[in-house]
């Protein structure tokens, strides 16, 4: 029976049939509420926006929806059994009538992983949206539906992205996030650089879905298949191989470490993020820190096992140095700022190449922990620096604002940005610390091309992290009360009328959402310690229990990973005990740094400056740093400027050669030809009779000479 | 003429007459060919046309005669009619140019120039 | 029956229209389209192919007795597609034309109806005369609705897209006339049976003939895509269009020539499209490239829609030509998905059009402001052309790339493109974003720029009216259906599509045996 009658007859039989071939523990149809609730806040806020809703309504259907899918979520855990299940919600992308079956349907693969994930992504958004409904209140009646439906689609895709079973599914959160932080970046529309943002934000992206929609193709050309439970299958069969040619298996990890250095902002596509800090900045602490920009390590997480099918783990290598070498550069630019916000996005790009360097150094729980704790202490500092934002009317420069923890109604702010810098300074006993040291010990025992200089660098760039954060808080928050307004009038009633500027101190939704996200900032410690059967507590439980586990046995066996991963000894001791002490060091010389240089003798900090610039020999650096090593400049002169020129060129190539000369040339042949015979005809009739008489006439010798004489015979 | 009409009568017809029919027809098309394209007054080229219909006719009436096939005269009948409602719209034609340029000449109309 | 009431009642209501006063002429025409698209949902509820291989519509009408041309009639589920695209399209760009049109009213409509009529005719026909017929036929008034109704260049702009695509279509009439003529030697009558031809040039033909015969037909139907480097007619008469002229131009014109490679040139020459596939990949892949970043340096708004329209078919070429079934469901359902989302971008600029009377980016700009619902509509659609997952166009780009990638020397699935085809074209995907949001970005956000001479429309509002939001609304609810749930249209069109490529029996095959051994 040849493919194609089989093709055919199933065809002639196929009705839409539920897809149900799967393994269902029990009905789960309900976890599709994890979409629907963000959808329908989407089209509430929708009609809110039609009916020109002017009160804080789309904020309480979004907080509440939100939850809702935060308790759907819970549920979702609390029913989890290992190794997880696949949920189908409703069919989508169906070609399976055709040979080898192309299928990609909304269905969640709910294993610990995507648990872990969607846990924090629901909750963080949930409280976020519940901040920003203070936040965003001097848009009410404008672009207030606007903003949460904007949240509302963000929410969807990154829960669809987290969730999918598939690729292709995650493919749609994928550039449904994007587009979604297209939307948000660009909130301000009127404003110019929002706009470039946006859409550099989504370019930029679009770089890397590209290289996850040629990963996806190649997965399905490669394995079969595109669903993550048939994947692991196939890859631990090790039945693929002749499928394929066998280039393809292995550029895998490659495109979809393009993507993954897209959306996560590494290098060398890091540079849509600070840009990105032009939206509201609830949308920084949700979508540009805590959740979003995670989707890389959990995409690098989730196909692990692709990364392990090479022994040499030569990708691996590849994703844990330029993690480091992001961290590294993210932490030099961000010394140099002024703007705390974009501090903050520099200390994001840094903190995401910390997490990558977890993923190439063998260690995904370490890089899972790390994206956890991480998105609760950068939440409370993007909210915190939110916070005096809004306060202070869009300031953002740290030499203009101190003192603040001195101030009436700033105290939860202050404490709570405290809380985050600690955190993310690694200070001792902080979620931070022992997240950063599972990596940070990794990074020295695990055996790859330099991986002890790389442990060296890391260390460092832990050190550059405290000076950075700490020089924050105590430029903004600690030192002499001083500030000046920024030049944000939107919150006028509140401001200049008397001639003097009153910041006003956030609220009861905003000091809530601050304080309960530095508490579970702190309170992120604890997983780390809880049900400690493993190293690594809950955390590692979770991760351990999927795709990113380094447990698949083919694949351990093929990667000879026992050896790779030996748990050596740092300096004769534990790794992890060792690095405590270390990074721990480390951290606070870098925080006495910046207790000297901007709390105690602020003073310095300038003479240093000046010192550095008046000597041509080190001039070049603080210069370089605060305009970010001209990396944007490099770029557009390389890419960006040669493309616009070249595609100037194609238009007039298109204009010119194409159209003017090939099509209008051709068609001006016969006008040319008439041009040539024209002047025997003037117009008169006996022009145009005796070029007729004379036609007829040719036409007879012709025939005549074919007949007579045979010339054409 | 005399013997013309003996032989046109007779049941044969050579090759020889049918040559001299032809001739005629070809110099009276020549005659009408010559006129039109020499003279410019517009009766006269109208005659001329006239001329080069009637060498057609000839070489009908021959042709018929020569395959004994009567459609050659039935279209000379044809022709004949067509051509006098051509020769009652064209004289009528000229009448109007007439009538715009004041003149008959021919090549005063130009507007098929391009 | 139902197929001869849908080409005819078009030309009768065109009829009506021509004889009846000026004031009602918009009021028949929407009146009959809706009408015939009731009609067609009609006869696409009764039709036999979903899913199948069957036909459906049958007319069977021969001429006369000793005629060799017919006037059979029939659509199997990808025509049927296509003519449901037309009839939906139709009232829309009536109802869109509503105020655009001032002047010699009667005309423009009557002139739409004809043109209906033509395309339904296009899809419908069984007979290669008839098809051919119908197929040089749209241009007639597509000439007078860009010549009368077009904005300044208008006279160019129609002659251009006339002679263009007519002397593309000469060509490829030769090529139906050789095979026609090599069938009625070989036969000893004539058909013009698009089945019997078909089938008679599969086998009839040597190499050579095969060879010449697909070029022949690629001259017609390419110009017609339009494929590099035959596309420069597009720009123009896009740019010079009228609103109704260019969404139907988009719409529906440009799938004619997808249609007509559907049609004719993969059924008829599977042995010259195997050899030449590789050349048709690349000009699709330049194509795709090459329009996509001139679109990026427009500053008319129009022209830049146009050129994306050369963009976008470049995928859908690529689709078709990467002979699986992805690629085919792919390039089918991007056939409709680019009718919805091209035409719905028409519509939008013709309404900011008749508000500003200019299309240039750098004079208006920032229209957030001032026209928030129109906006709303401009983001989504551009959303639904970059390719959003979720939206129509995301599915059939996917399904074309991944058509295309699969396929190749040592794939693992039959077609013959391969992974560096599509690689290559999925920069496309890139530069779409690159350029949609630059357009985006200049008229829809950033600050509010007006024409300096600008003043308040006197029919319509500053933004959208409820007709113009009618307009819009099926056709969002056809991106958003056809993004969310493919598989009806996939499903639907499978039958036609097997059957199409059960002509590929060594690339199907050899791909099969590949699949058996892996399994």
């Amino acid at each position: 029976m040849s493919l194609l009658s089989m093709l055919s007859s199933s065809v002639l039989t196929a009705a839409p049939v539920p897809v149900a071939d799967v393994h269902q523990a029990f009905d789960m149809g309900w976890a599709g509420l994890i979409l629907w609730l963000p959808l329908l806040s989407l089209i509430a806020c929708g009609c809110c926006a039609m009916m020109r809703c002017t009160s804080k309504l789309p904020a309480w259907i979004t907080v509440g929806s939100l939850a809702g899918s935060f308790v759907t979520a819970m549920f979702l855990y609390l029913n989890y059994e290992p190794p997880g299940d696949v949920v189908n919600i409703v069919r989508w992308i169906d070609l399976s009538w055709v040979g080898g079956g192309f299928e990609a349907n909304i269905s969640f693969y709910i294993d610990s992983l995507s648990l872990l994930w969607i846990l924090f992504v629901t909750g963080l958004g949930t409280l976020i949206a519940f901040y920003a409904s203070e936040y965003m209140e001097t848009d009410l009646g404008s672009g207030y539906c606007r903003f949460f439906a904007g949240v509302s689609v963000f929410l969807f895709a990154m829960s669809a992205l987290v969730l999918a079973d598939n690729l292709v599914l995650l493919y749609l959160g994928w550039e449904g996030v994007g587009f979604a932080s297209y939307w948000l970046i660009g909130y301000y529309y009127t404003k110019p650089e929002a706009v470039a943002a946006a859409k550099k934000a989504f370019i930029v992206n679009r770089i890397g879905d590209l290289g996850l929609a040629l990963a996806v193709y190649l997965c399905w050309t490669s394995f079969g298949t595109v669903q993550y439970d048939e994947l692991v299958t196939v890859i631990e069969s090790g039945d693929y191989a002749r499928m394929t040619d066998d280039w393809s298996v292995a550029a895998i990890p490659w495109l979809l470490m393009l993507a993954a250095f897209g959306k996560s902002a590494q290098l060398p596509l890091y540079v849509w993020l600070p840009d990105a800090m032009e939206g509201p900045t609830p949308v920084s602490a949700l979508i540009h820190a805590a959740t979003m920009v995670t989707a890389g390590i959990y995409l690098l997480a989730r196909m692990y096992p692709v990364f392990l099918l090479d022994g040499d783990h030569t990708a691996l290598h590849v994703v844990a140095w330029v993690g480091g070498l992001t961290a590294l550069l993210a932490a030099t630019i961000g010394m140099a700022q002024y703007d705390i916000k974009r501090i903050m996005a520099y200390s994001t790009v840094s903190q995401l190449g910390y997490m990558f360097m977890g993923l190439g150094v063998l260690t995904t729980y370490g890089a899972a922990y790390h994206v956890f704790t991480h998105a609760f202490f950068k939440a409370a500092l993007f909210l915190t620096c939110g916070a005096v934002m809004h306060g202070f009317a869009g300031q953002l420069d740290l030499r203009k604002l101190s003192g603040l923890r001195h101030m009436k109604g700033w105290k939860i702010t202050s404490y709570a940005m405290l809380i985050g810098c600690l955190c993310l300074a690694g200070f001792p006993f902080t979620s931070g610390y022992f997240s950063k040291d599972a990596i940070l010990a990794e990074a020295f025992v695990t055996h790859g091309p330099g991986f002890q200089w790389l442990g060296f660098m890391a260390l460092f760039t832990a050190g550059l992290t405290a000076y950075y954060t700490f020089r924050v808080w105590f430029r903004v928050c600690a030192g002499p009360v001083s500030y000046e307004a920024g030049d944000d009038h939107h919150g006028d009633d509140h401001g200049h009328d008397d001639g003097h500027f009153h910041p006003h101190a956030p609220r009861f939704a905003m000091n809530s959402v601050m304080a309960i996200i530095a508490i579970g900032a702190l309170v992120a410690a604890v997983p780390y310690f809880m049900d400690s059967g493993v190293k690594g507590g809950w955390i590692a439980d979770m991760v351990n229990d999927s795709t990113a586990s380094e447990g698949i046995p083919a694949v351990r066996a093929a990667a000879d990973h026992a050896a790779d991963h030996a748990h050596g000894s740092l300096f004769g001791y534990d790794p992890h005990v060792a690095m405590y002490w270390v990074s721990g060091g480390v951290g606070f010389i870098g925080i006495a740094i910046a207790a000297w240089l901007h709390l105690f003798r602020r003073e310095d900090a300038v003479s240093l400056r000046r010192a550095l610039l008046s000597r041509s020999a080190t001039a070049w650096l603080p210069r370089a740093m605060e305009r970010k090593w001209y990396v944007d400049e490099i770029y557009h002169a390389l890419i960006r400027a040669p493309l616009w020129v070249g595609s100037h060129v194609l238009h007039g190539i298109d204009r010119i050669l194409v159209d003017m000369v090939l099509v209008d040339g051709t068609a001006k042949l016969p006008r040319l030809l008439g041009r040539w015979v024209q002047p025997l005809t003037n117009g008169t009739v006996h022009a145009s009779a005796t070029a007729m008489a004379g036609g007829v006439a040719l036409l007879v010798i012709v025939v005549l000479l074919i007949l007579h004489l045979g010339v054409f015979a | 003429m005399s013997d013309l009409l003996h032989m046109t009568l007779a049941s044969a017809m050579t090759e020889a007459d049918l040559a001299r029919f032809l001739v005629l027809s070809s110099l009276l098309f020549a005659v009408g060919l010559c006129g039109f394209l020499t003279r410019r007054n517009l009766i006269v080229m109208f005659l001329c046309t006239e001329l080069m219909f009637q060498a057609a006719v000839i070489a009908f009436v021959a042709f018929g005669r020569w395959h004994w096939d009567f459609s050659g005269q039935v279209f000379v009948i044809f022709i004949l009619t067509i051509a006098a409602a051509e020769a009652a719209l064209a004289l009528a034609l000229v009448v109007l140019l007439h009538r715009r340029r004041n003149t008959l000449d021919a090549d005063t109309w130009t507007e098929l120039h391009e | 029956m139902m197929a001869t009431l849908l080409i005819a009642l078009p030309l009768l209501v065109g009829v009506l229209i021509a004889v009846s006063p000026q004031r009602v002429s918009r009021s028949l025409a929407l009146a009959g389209t809706c009408g015939i698209f009731l009609l067609s949902i009609w006869a696409a509820v009764d039709f036999p192919g979903w899913g199948t291989t069957k036909w459906g519509l049958m007319v069977d009408a021969p001429w006369s007795d000793t005629s060799a041309f017919t006037f059979d009639l029939g659509a199997d589920s990808v025509a049927m597609v296509l003519v449901l695209l037309t009839t939906f399209l139709m009232p829309l760009a009536v109802l869109g034309s509503w105020t655009a049109v001032t002047t010699r009213r009667r005309e423009f409509f009557a002139w739409l109806m004809v043109l209906q009529a033509a395309m339904t005719g296009v899809f419908l026909a069984r007979d290669l005369v008839l098809f051919y017929v119908c197929f040089e036929f749209t241009l007639v008034p597509m000439y007078f609705l860009i010549a009368i109704y077009g904005s300044t260049n208008r006279a160019k702009a129609s002659l251009k897209f006339f002679v263009y695509t007519f002397t593309g279509s000469l060509l490829a009439l030769a090529g139906f006339l050789y095979v026609g003529w090599a069938y009625a030697q070989e036969y000893g009558a004539w058909s013009f049976s698009i089945e019997a031809l078909a089938a008679f040039a599969r086998t009839g033909l040597s190499a050579t003939e095969a060879g010449f015969v697909l070029l022949a037909l690629m001259a017609g139907f390419a110009v017609k895509v339009p494929l590099f480097p035959v596309h420069t007619w597009l720009p123009l008469a896009h740019t010079e269009a009228p609103t109704a002229g260019s969404v139907i131009l988009a719409g529906v014109l440009l799938k004619l020539g997808t249609y007509g490679l559907y049609r004719f040139v993969l059924p008829m020459v599977p042995a010259a499209v195997i050899e030449w596939t590789p050349l048709i990949g690349v000009l699709s892949i330049v194509g795709i490239i090459y329009a996509g970043l001139i679109c990026w340096v427009q500053s008319d708004v129009k022209k830049l829609v146009a050129y994306s329209s050369v963009s976008h078919l470049g995928f859908c070429v690529l689709g078709l030509f990467a002979l699986n079934p992805m690629g085919l469901q792919g390039s089918v359902l991007y056939m409709v998905n680019h009718g919805l989302s091209t035409g719905a971008l028409f519509f939008l600029i013709g309404m900011m059009y008749e508000r500003y009377h200019t299309r240039d980016m750098g004079s208006v700009g920032g229209l957030a402001k001032v026209m928030p619902v129109w906006s709303c509509f401009m983001v989504f659609f551009v959303l639904a052309s970059v390719g959003l997952p979720g939206l129509n166009g995301f599915i059939s780009e996917f399904l074309c790339l991944i058509g295309a990638f699969a396929g190749g020397a040592g794939g693992a699935y039959p077609g013959l493109l391969g992974p560096w085809y599509a690689a290559f074209a999925a920069i496309g995907m890139v530069i779409a974003a690159m350029y949609l949001l630059m357009m985006v970005g200049k008229i829809v956000f950033g600050q509010l720029r007006e024409p300096a001479d600008h003043h308040a429309h006197e029919l319509l509002p500053t933004d959208l009216n409820a007709r113009e939001i009618a307009v819009l609304v099926p056709l969002a609810i056809g991106c958003v259906v056809l993004g969310v749930a493919p598989w009806l249209a996939t499903d639907a069109i499978a039958g036609s599509i097997t059957e199409t490529l059960s002509l590929y029996p060594e690339a199907v095959n050899a791909a099969h045996d590949l699949m058996v051994v892996a399994r």
